[in-house]
């Protein structure tokens, strides 16, 4: 089995080692990645989507014809890349006469957009592809014992027209929650489990909007929960949850911390790889929980 | 006649530009009309619950009524996180958010759009990354990676077809970022 | 004889000659090959438009009418009427429809339209020139009646045509009549308890000596047309013998078998053997055989085993109970059930219309037994609910300290129906004040797109609810959570605040659409008529004829027509009964003209037309040396499919001959 890494901009610059942690757990289960060389922004929503339709899809396009002109799937571990080239694949299915205009522009650089690859994210492909319980057989360590919040992320959801991958229900999502349970955790419900965890333009637009918005959310987990570990499936979502505990316990607004990590990282150190490398870059005390998940 | 009356915030509909929903609807808006108002997008939206004054509905509503300057001189449009919750649930199949998507592609036009987003898009054309951190070949060094990934960062020629592309689309004409040999920044090395 | 062709140009106030530039038409028509007189005026159908043509006609100076303006659909009677009062054979009228076909459509494009005008003119005047005079026809009409659909709307029309004396079988496909009305608990607006004023309709419906129930049944096929339908209705078997049944229910209580109680909307469960609600019209029981547990190995249509000491024979428990010998599960199985044949001259459908089900709105939690349908809060208020009429929650039966309603769920929604269910707003309200007014202390909270409450007392009512103390608030739900304890968290966006709210309940109450009730299109295909985009069967015309349909003799009512509430449903029965009685009080009715001819003398018997008439009215038959096709003239409807399938050209359609429609066709070309 082989498919095509999408990285992104945010996991390749501001969290490399969740771009480790993919690279770690794909071949360990038997997926080999391919780099989709020469990829770009996939491109993100305040940028050409937010100018033009024609433009946005194109530059989705030219990284979707890389995958497709070695017959791959694409797969990502950014919620922001999955929604943005999924509606952009979405968008061009539906309307032929968009899909024309952007095969114009994509001729000046000699390319054309089929519609071939699917657009995958990380956690939702190995649950199809894998299983659980496969994954579960492959793990070297695992989570048991801890209980675990989860962060589905709203571009995992929503819109849910647009995703190969869908939940059955997008508004009470089971598919981490399988997942997690399947690396060995508990998984504990709160009420705010889908809404929005403030990353994204609001945070660069407002950020103090932005954190009153994450605050309700953590508050939400610490009260209903209170977890050992709170797992993303959205590397937006990590960063925001990563960094905005700490600027929330610096204005005194929260006085806990929970540690973070991406669903693709807790597995990569469950299937034996190193924690420097997967989750060297977490602002929050993983190392705690690192240690109840590697034997002493 | 300005649309926002003396300081007391009366809004004044007869200052209203009808234009204003026809260049939605073409800017990506086709289903502005359907909306009723019902309020159910707003009911969820991140938007709405962090307390912006302009959101899917409101921004719906104001540009029904042709408010463009008050939704030009307020930056809401911009904080809206395209979690799509809003197209999830209308029952009119507005897709809200492409509304509000197409107001700023209306923004862009009169640039009246952030920094931030002419930065954003300057470092597309820069790096073909959106998002590119400073400093960033340290951090991917530190966990074992390659100072680059193996993007238009790594591939010279990728990148210059990802500039085409930029140049055959319409940032060119509306020229918001310096393009051509002359714009390019050497940001890009790592 | 050369014909003289007068062509009359209607105004119609502005809704023509806003568009149409009406003098150059007349001048354009007048100069048309055939034409003697062109003239135009305000309103043609007024009496002093009509008095124009049937002047003219007097005069001698025109025996042959071309009418542009209007539709036929409504006005083509009229103006038949102008050149029969004149002396003038009927059929020798031809109508233009420059108003829905020109004027409206191409309101803003003056010039187009008025060219247009003169194309349509041309043709009909082309045509004028080959119509020849035809002669109505009449039969005789069954005094009889089909009702279809047993509640509230199909009672009343049943009742009324059965008070006229007329024989009336009325077939509803559930086990007893009553239809929706039965399951509610108190009616808005004067809040009169449902099953009060229902029931006594219902004993009337059962024991009206002219009224032939048929429940349990559905109808199967209908042919024939206006004033003589024979209709096949399938009466499902029910397993038990209704002669002998007496409704005691003694087989449903020792029926082991548990099955949701489709009457309690799924909240409670009914036997195997069951008699669908207490006050049930006929009350008879059914074994539902899909759910049957063959107790005893008792399978329909088996001898008993005998026990092999006592050498009696093993029962079922339900056959066991009975004392009238109605439930003898030696009986033959016949899932088929029995095919009636009923001959009626006219036919009511009255099918009404079924509440969707919440599971499809998931962002409103519908896995959480605490959000319920308003129909399902119905039945939990009524007192032969599943609660006994006790206000208690679904998930552990506390009494709910705070309930919020959802409207227009499922309604206003492209996704699901764009339409508005018309009585939700209202019945929230009535249930939101029946809980009210029993518990003033709970806290009811009513989200609303926008109240609508137009009727008669609706805005007062309205009103009373709100000095009562419930909460109403615009803005429509975006998401129900579920919270621990069973509570809901229902997040809206209060339009008048301007501000997110949310609201902790114990129960969530979604007001979902009233939609087509199932299989509404096939019965539409059977009786051939249409349903709208809505799924709704469609009437004639909105105003004018609101409870006919397309087809003569065919009538509708109720909700089959679209959401309504009772008063308009019953009104529209009433007017439906009334209109269906018409054609059996008159005992004959006029079958038009325009119908098929063979030429006998030149069919060769081919029987290409034979096959396609959709009306099964043409036979070949011996005559002389060869079989030649012969028309039923009584059966055919006039489509035309077979003159214009037939290869050697001899069918004629009266009325659209060859030589007519190739004339209309060449003046429109050009
Ligand atoms: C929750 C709720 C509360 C309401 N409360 C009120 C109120 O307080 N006051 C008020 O005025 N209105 C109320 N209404 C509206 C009211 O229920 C309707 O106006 C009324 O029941 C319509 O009657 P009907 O005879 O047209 O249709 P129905 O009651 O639906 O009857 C149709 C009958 O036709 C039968 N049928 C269907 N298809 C076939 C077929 N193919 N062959 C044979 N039989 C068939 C059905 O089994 C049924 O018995 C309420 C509606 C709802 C959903
Ligand atoms: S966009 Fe949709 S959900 Fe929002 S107010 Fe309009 S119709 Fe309602
Ligand atoms: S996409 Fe934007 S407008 Fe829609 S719910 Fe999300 S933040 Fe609000
Ligand atoms: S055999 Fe009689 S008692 Fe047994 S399940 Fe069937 S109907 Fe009920
Ligand atoms: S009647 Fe009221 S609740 Fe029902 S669909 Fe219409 S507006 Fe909505």
């Amino acid at each position: 089995m082989k498919v095509g890494f999408f990285i992104g901009c945010n996991t390749s610059f501001n969290r490399p080692d969740l771009e480790q942690a993919v690279r770690h757990a794909f071949p360990a289960l038997g997926i080999e990645l391919d780099d989709l060389e020469g990829q770009s922004c996939c491109p993100t929503w305040g940028t050409l989507p937010s100018v033009d339709v024609v433009g946005w899809c194109a530059v989705s396009a030219r990284n979707h014809t890389i995958a497709e002109q070695k017959g791959l799937d694409i797969v990502t571990v950014c919620g922001s890349c999955y929604g943005s080239l999924s509606e952009a694949k979405y968008k061009m299915e539906v309307d032929p006469e968009l899909k024309a205009k952007v095969n114009e522009v994509l001729q000046t650089i000699g390319r054309e957009y089929k519609g071939t690859s699917n657009v995958r994210l990380t956690y939702y492909y190995l649950y199809h592809e894998i299983g659980p319980e496969k994954i579960r057989a492959s793990l070297k360590y695992t989570l048991g014992g801890l209980k675990v919040a989860l962060q589905p992320g709203c571009h995992t959801l929503w819109p849910s027209k647009v995703y190969y991958d869908k939940e059955e229900d997008p508004f009470h999502p089971r598919v981490l929650k399988e997942m997690v349970e399947a690396l060995g955790a508990t998984v504990g419900h709160y009420t705010r489990l889908i809404d929005c965890c403030g990353m994204g333009a609001m945070r660069s637009t407002d950020m103090e909007k932005s954190l009153n918005l994450f605050r309700r959310k953590i508050l939400s987990i610490k009260e209903e929960v209170d977890p050992d570990l709170i797992i993303t499936g959205c590397s937006s979502c990590l960063i925001q949850f990563d960094t905005a505990q700490e600027m929330l316990r610096r204005e005194k607004k929260i006085n806990f911390e929970i540690p973070v990590l991406h669903f693709m990282q807790a597995l990569a150190i469950c299937l034996g790889a190193d924690p420097e490398k997967v989750a060297g870059l977490a602002r929050t005390n993983v190392k705690s929980v690192i240690g109840k998940i590697l034997p002493s | 006649m300005s649309q926002v009356q003396g300081g007391i915030g009366i809004i004044n509909l007869s200052a209203g530009d009808p234009s204003l929903v026809n260049e939605i609807k073409e800017l990506g808006g086709e289903e502005l009309l359907e909306c009723i108002q019902c309020a159910k997008c707003a009911a969820a939206c991140p938007m709405v619950l962090a307390g912006f004054p302009f959101f899917n509905k409101r921004v719906i509503q104001a540009i029904l009524l042709g408010l463009r300057d008050a939704l030009l001189d307020d930056s809401s449009i911009w904080a809206c996180q395209s979690c799509n919750r809003c197209t999830e649930v209308c029952p009119r199949e507005v897709n809200p958010f492409e509304i509000i998507q197409a107001m700023r592609r209306v923004a862009i036009r009169e640039f009246a759009l952030p920094t931030l987003a002419i930065e954003g898009l300057k470092s597309l054309y820069d790096t073909g990354h959106a998002v590119y951190l400073a400093g960033a070949g340290n951090t991917r060094a530190k966990v074992g990676l390659p100072e680059k990934p193996p993007s238009t960062l790594s591939y010279p020629e990728a990148l210059k077809e990802v500039r085409t592309i930029l140049e055959n689309t319409e940032l060119a004409e509306l020229g918001v970022i310096p393009m051509g040999e002359s714009g390019v920044t050497d940001s890009c090395e790592v | 004889m050369v014909p003289k062709i007068g062509v009359y140009i209607c105004h119609c106030g502005e809704n023509i000659a806003g568009a149409v530039n009406i003098e150059e038409v007349r001048a354009y028509a007048e100069k048309l090959p055939g034409v003697v007189v062109a003239r135009n005026y305000l309103f043609m159908c007024s009496d002093p438009g009509q008095e124009l043509i049937r002047q003219d006609i007097k005069d001698g100076l025109v025996d042959r009418v071309v009418v542009a303006a209007c539709t036929p659909r409504t006005h083509e009677p009229i103006f038949r009427k102008a050149l029969e009062s004149a002396g003038l054979n009927k059929y020798l009228l031809e109508m233009a429809n420059i108003r829905d076909q020109d004027s409206w459509p191409h309101w803003h494009d003056k010039e187009g339209a008025t060219a247009k005008a003169k194309r349509l003119i041309a043709s009909a005047v082309a045509k004028a020139a080959y119509l020849e005079p035809l002669e109505d026809r009449y039969v005789e009409v069954t005094p009889a009646s089909l009702v279809i659909g047993g509640g509230v709307a199909g009672m009343f029309a049943a009742l009324d045509l059965a008070n006229m004396g007329y024989k009336v079988y009325l077939v509803e496909k559930n086990p007893s009549i009553g239809g929706n009305m039965a399951k509610l608990d108190k009616t808005f607006p004067t809040n009169d308890c449902s099953a009060c004023i229902l029931t006594p309709i219902m004993v009337q419906v059962g024991t009206h000596p002219n009224i032939e129930l048929l429940t349990y049944s559905e109808v199967e096929s209908v042919e024939g047309t206006f004033g003589n339908f024979k209709v096949k209705v399938r009466k499902k078997q029910t397993y038990i013998d209704w002669d002998k049944c007496t409704g005691c229910g003694d087989c449903v209580n020792a029926c082991p078998a548990k099955v949701p109680n489709e009457f309690n909307e799924g909240m409670d469960y009914r036997k195997a053997i069951y008699i669908e609600f207490p006050q049930a019209v006929p009350k008879r029981a059914v074994v539902d055989i899909a759910h049957c547990l063959n107790c005893a190995k008792r399978t329909i249509g088996t001898k008993p085993r005998v026990h092999s000491k006592t050498g009696e024979p093993i029962l079922a428990p339900c056959e066991k109970a009975c004392k009238t010998g109605a439930c003898d599960r030696s009986r033959e199985y016949n899932p088929e059930g029995e095919i009636l044949e009923i001959n009626v001259g006219t036919i009511i459908v009255a099918t009404g219309y079924r509440v969707m089900d919440k599971a499809p709105f998931k962002e409103y939690s519908p896995q959480s037994p605490n959000v319920i349908t308003a129909m399902q809060l119905e039945r939990i208020l009524s007192a032969t609910g599943p609660t006994g009429g006790q206000l208690k929650r679904p998930s552990d039966g506390e009494k709910p300290q705070t309930i919020a309603f959802i409207s227009c769920v499922g309604s206003r929604d492209k996704r699901f129906h764009t339409y508005c269910s018309k009585v939700c707003c209202m019945y929230m309200l009535k249930e939101a004040r029946l809980i009210k007014e029993k518990y003033p202390h709970l806290n009811i909270y009513i989200f609303f797109i926008d109240v609508r409450t137009g009727g008669k007392d609706f805005e007062e009512y309205y009103n009373y609810c709100r000095d009562l103390g419930v909460k109403v608030l615009r803005g429509r739900v975006g998401a129900v959570d579920e919270l621990p304890g069973d509570r809901l968290r229902v997040r809206a966006y209060d339009v008048d605040l301007g501000a997110p709210v949310e609201l902790e309940a114990d129960l969530v109450v979604l007001a979902t659409a009233i939609e087509p009730a199932p299989g509404l299109e096939e019965l539409g295909r059977k009786l051939g008529i249409t349903c709208g985009n809505e799924g709704f069967f469609k009437e004639l015309h909105t105003k004018l004829y609101p409870v006919e349909t397309s087809v003569k003799g065919i009538y509708i009512a109720g909700c089959a027509q679209g959401p309504k509430d009772i008063p308009e449903s019953v009104s529209q029965a009433r007017a439906a009964s009334s209109a269906a009685a018409v054609p059996l009080t008159a005992g004959k009715v006029v079958v038009e003209p325009l119908i098929s001819e063979v030429n006998q003398r030149k069919c060769t018997g081919c029987g290409t037309c034979v096959q396609l008439c959709p009306y099964s009215a043409i036979n070949l038959v011996e005559d002389k040396d060869r079989r030649r096709a012969k028309i039923d003239e009584a059966l055919c409807a006039g489509c035309g499919a077979c003159a214009a399938a037939c290869p050697s050209g001899v069918i004629t359609l009266h009325g659209f001959t060859n030589a007519q429609i190739h004339a209309q066709i060449k003046a429109l070309a050009c």
